[in-house]
């Protein structure tokens, strides 16, 4: 008995440890979003749910000028792993471009294979649904 | 004399392992922060741990056999026992934390949290099967468990453990942080469990099938050596390529329909020549009877040798202590060494007294003591094995190399005993049977 | 999505999860205060309840499990089954009610169902509406003002990327492909997954058949399907290619805007 009370304290000291030595770097990236007040006339923002993936939450800000979309914002990404961070990098850019580009062709809806539901894809479509 | 690995250059081994877990943990987390990255990062620092610890549990069990020379089959369980308990809570710790640290993370509570990870991140639901297999596997394990089973039911709960490695590996790939993102550090990981799992095959598997093959071992005869004492004579083709040496034992399967699913170890009673061995086997219940009836002729699966526990050439005298079945790894013991060797052979009635005209013999023969000491605490007034009647059954005991086998409670006391007689710790060998 | 000054133009986008998608309404703010859109959502969950293979005790689970009969069913289970059978002689056994052995019309059912909950909007009035359920489109009139709808078809190699944008006006767009959810339409005839089109979009009337023609002619694989949609009446397709090359049908070419 002793010997396990032992190596649970051994346990838990090593844990506590190891992260406290990986406290020091800023979080996971979350981004202010900007409030309505400070865009220019015309322009509001809608934020997105937060939608929940297997890697950490994502949110996304949308700021629509006149129906049209302008900015996108990530809000919330998850950054904790080299891995999360390489996602961040690639994917979010060229998501975030790819709906500038959908956007500018002034498409009313999209005809695609079916879909379920997927982390920013989710999002997007609430943050369009919401801005109607 | 073969190879052999020895305890400290294993538990390096294990440790230098465990610090190269840690390292790549810390290699693939960049920050850590709030109390859901604490949590998250406990469990997965603690599920690194229990993949790993999972797989050197398996190791100490894979009959390596420079392992098993050098660490003794004992040591082994001993420590293969203590893991258990240890990773089944390493175990434990990680899902309970994964859980908790994602719910706060994605600001739900930890029963929808569980609900989604069970139903919506891949492999977890068999992970989470594999951790309730090992608990069960724990629970049966636990001391007052075990003794209401045969050995030989709980033997065979225990393969379930291989099931769960085996359920729960896949989850380590698709979620584990450290993994998803390095071909590197799966392709080590991968490597890892293949090695130790050949390994296993070829120790558990190969070896004794080549050795079955090889040496043809078959039951040359069997004889009482007292009420409940019966001696096996097993012969086969160039047993001298086994290298057994005094002391050590083998895992015996007699291959008849009634026992072939049973494995038992039990230590050589004699010095084997190149064509025939001895085992003594002391014991009231079927399967001792059942022993007793072997037919000459039954083919053996004979696994080994195994043990640590043989002498130590080191030019001292040697005192040999023997309590009730403890005499048959020290018989052939007694038979081989050379030197001043005195044995004291300790049971409760004559009866239980075998092999007397050999070591009578043996004694005679090389000028070695016998000391048949034979009676119950009552009758002696005390222990007949304390400090005061070791030395003087054994003058000069200090100064001598002791070699002690034993039911526990024998040798526990004994140990205590001789201590006190002044005999160093270091020059105490002892091999303890309960596996 | 255009936000107008006009009181009489405003328009409400709903978006509604059911029968595992998300189903999305473009309506004049008229059919949320007269309850079309409430009809139409209700609509679409009755259908779920009945159709869906994913629910133990709908109709279509207990047909499969042979626990019901067709006579029991509700009488829409009936005129689902008949058209599936005629869509089936059509495609030369390309569509199925029963993909894999396991009775499921959800190939029709799906598009069926849209268009219902559209027509439920133009029979309380609306002269102007798009309703998306998971990809396929059934639309009524325009975006506003005499302009057709715009309706983007994803490229299913570049995911987020739009492959063409077609006009539609009182008509059905329906995809079928693997961009989302993989190969997993089966050609009926090997039981293997489809290959060789990315994507199949068929653009006509109805959606209930838009949407089974799609899914057949993706059924069929390139050579086929290029024959048999142009041999369609009142329908078109454009098809994206496992290489990416495209084709489409002759009548297709009038909606092509860009």
């Amino acid at each position: 008995m002793r010997r396990a009370i032992l190596a649970v304290i051994a346990t838990a000291a090593g844990l506590v440890a190891l992260l406290s030595f990986k406290t020091h770097s800023a979080e996971r990236t979350v981004a202010t979003p900007e409030p309505s007040a400070s865009l220019p006339p015309g322009e509001r923002s809608i934020t997105g749910d937060v939608a929940n993936t297997a890697y950490g939450p994502v949110q996304v800000q949308v700021v629509v000028a006149t129906s049209k979309i302008v900015k996108v914002n990530v809000l919330e990404q998850p950054s904790s792993t080299e891995h999360d961070l390489q996602i961040g990098q690639f994917a979010f850019p060229k998501l975030i471009s790819e709906t500038l580009s959908m956007q500018s062709a002034r498409i009313d809806s999209v005809s695609g294979a079916t879909y379920t539901s997927g982390g920013y894809i989710k999002s997007l479509q609430s943050a369009l649904d919401n801005g109607a | 004399m073969a190879t052999a690995v020895g305890p400290r250059a294993l538990l390096t081994a294990i440790a230098a392992g465990a610090v190269a877990v840690l390292v790549l943990w810390w290699h693939s987390t960049l920050s850590v922060s709030g109390l859901g990255g604490w949590l998250t990062g406990a469990g997965e620092i603690l599920g690194l741990l229990a993949g790993y610890s999972v797989i050197v549990l398996v190791l100490l069990m894979a009959r390596i056999r420079p392992i098993e020379r050098g660490v003794g089959a004992d040591r082994l369980a001993r420590w293969h026992a203590m893991g258990g308990r240890y990773v089944i809570g390493l175990i434990s710790g990680h899902a309970l934390t994964i859980i908790w640290g994602y719910a706060v993370t994605a600001h739900t509570n930890p029963v929808s949290e569980t609900a989604t990870l069970l139903t919506t991140y891949p492999d977890v639901l068999m992970a989470t099967v594999a951790w309730f297999l090992l608990l069960g596997v724990g629970l049966v394990s636990a001391r007052a468990v075990r003794r209401t089973m045969s050995y030989e039911t709980w033997y065979y709960l225990h393969f379930y453990t291989y099931l769960a490695i085996a359920l729960a590996f896949s989850h380590q790939f698709a979620v584990g942080a450290a993994f998803t993102g390095s071909l590197v550090a799966r392709f080590w990981w991968s490597a890892l469990y293949l090695i130790v799992g050949s390994l296993v095959v070829w120790y558990r598997v190969v070896v004794p099938l080549h050795d079955l093959t090889r040496h043809q071992f078959r039951v040359a005869g069997v004889r009482q050596e007292s009420p409940h004492t019966v001696s096996i004579y097993v012969q086969g083709r160039y047993l001298k390529e086994l290298a057994a040496e005094p002391g050590q034992f083998f895992r015996w399967r007699f291959l008849t329909r009634d026992l072939w699913w049973q494995s038992h170890p039990y230590s050589l009673s004699a010095v084997p020549s190149d064509e025939l061995m001895r085992i003594t086997v002391q014991g009231i219940g079927d399967h001792s009877a059942a022993l007793a009836r072997l037919a000459p002729g039954t083919r053996v699966l004979a696994e080994g040798p195994f043990g640590a526990f043989t002498p130590v050439r080191t030019g001292r005298s040697i005192l040999l202590l023997a309590g009730g079945v403890g005499i048959t790894p020290l018989r052939a013991m007694f038979a081989a060494l050379s030197g001043t060797v005195t044995l004291i052979y300790r049971a409760s009635t004559w009866q239980d007294i075998v092999f007397q005209s050999e070591l009578d013999a043996i004694a005679e023969a090389r000028g070695a003591i016998v000391h048949y000491v034979v009676g119950s605490r009552q009758e002696f007034g005390g222990d007949p094995l304390s400090a005061t009647a070791l030395r003087q059954l054994a003058p000069g005991l200090h100064r001598m190399d002791v070699y002690l086998c034993g039911p526990p409670g024998m040798t526990g006391s004994a140990v205590a005993a001789l201590t006190q007689a002044g005999v160093p710790r270091r020059r105490i060998h002892y091999e303890s049977f309960e596996f | 999505m255009p936000a107008s000054t006009s009181a009489v133009d405003v328009r409400v986008r709903h978006a509604e999860h059911v029968m595992g998608t998300v189903v999305s309404f473009d309506v004049p703010v008229s059919a949320r205060h007269d309850g079309s859109l409430a009809d139409a959502i209700g609509w679409l969950h009755w259908v779920d309840r009945v159709f869906s293979p994913y629910r133990a005790d709908s109709d279509v689970s207990l047909l499969a499990r042979a626990e019901t009969t067709i006579g029991a069913c509700a009488p829409e289970m009936a005129e689902v089954l008949a058209a599936c059978a005629l869509i089936r002689d059509l495609s030369g056994g390309y569509f199925t009610a029963a993909p894999g052995g396991q009775f499921d019309p959800s190939g029709y059912v799906k598009g069926w169902a849209v268009e219902r909950a559209a027509a439920l909007l133009s029979r309380a009035g609306s002269a102007d509406h798009l309703v998306n359920g998971g990809g396929d489109v059934q639309c009524a009139g325009g975006r506003a003002a005499g302009e057709p709808w715009r309706i983007g078809i994803a490229d299913p190699l570049r995911s987020g990327r739009l492959a063409l944008v077609v006009s539609a006006r009182d008509c059905a767009v329906a995809t079928s492909g693997t961009a989302e959810r993989g190969p997993h339409i089966l050609d009926p005839h090997t039981g293997q997954p489809a290959s060789g089109l990315a994507s199949l979009t068929i653009i006509g009337p109805s959606l209930a058949l838009a949407d089974a023609y799609a899914t057949a002619a993706f059924a069929m694989g390139p050579a086929r399907a290029r024959d048999w949609t142009a041999s369609l009446d009142g329908y078109a397709a454009f098809a994206i290619t496992a290489a990416g090359d495209t084709w489409h049908t002759p009548g297709f070419t009038r909606h092509i805007t860009e």
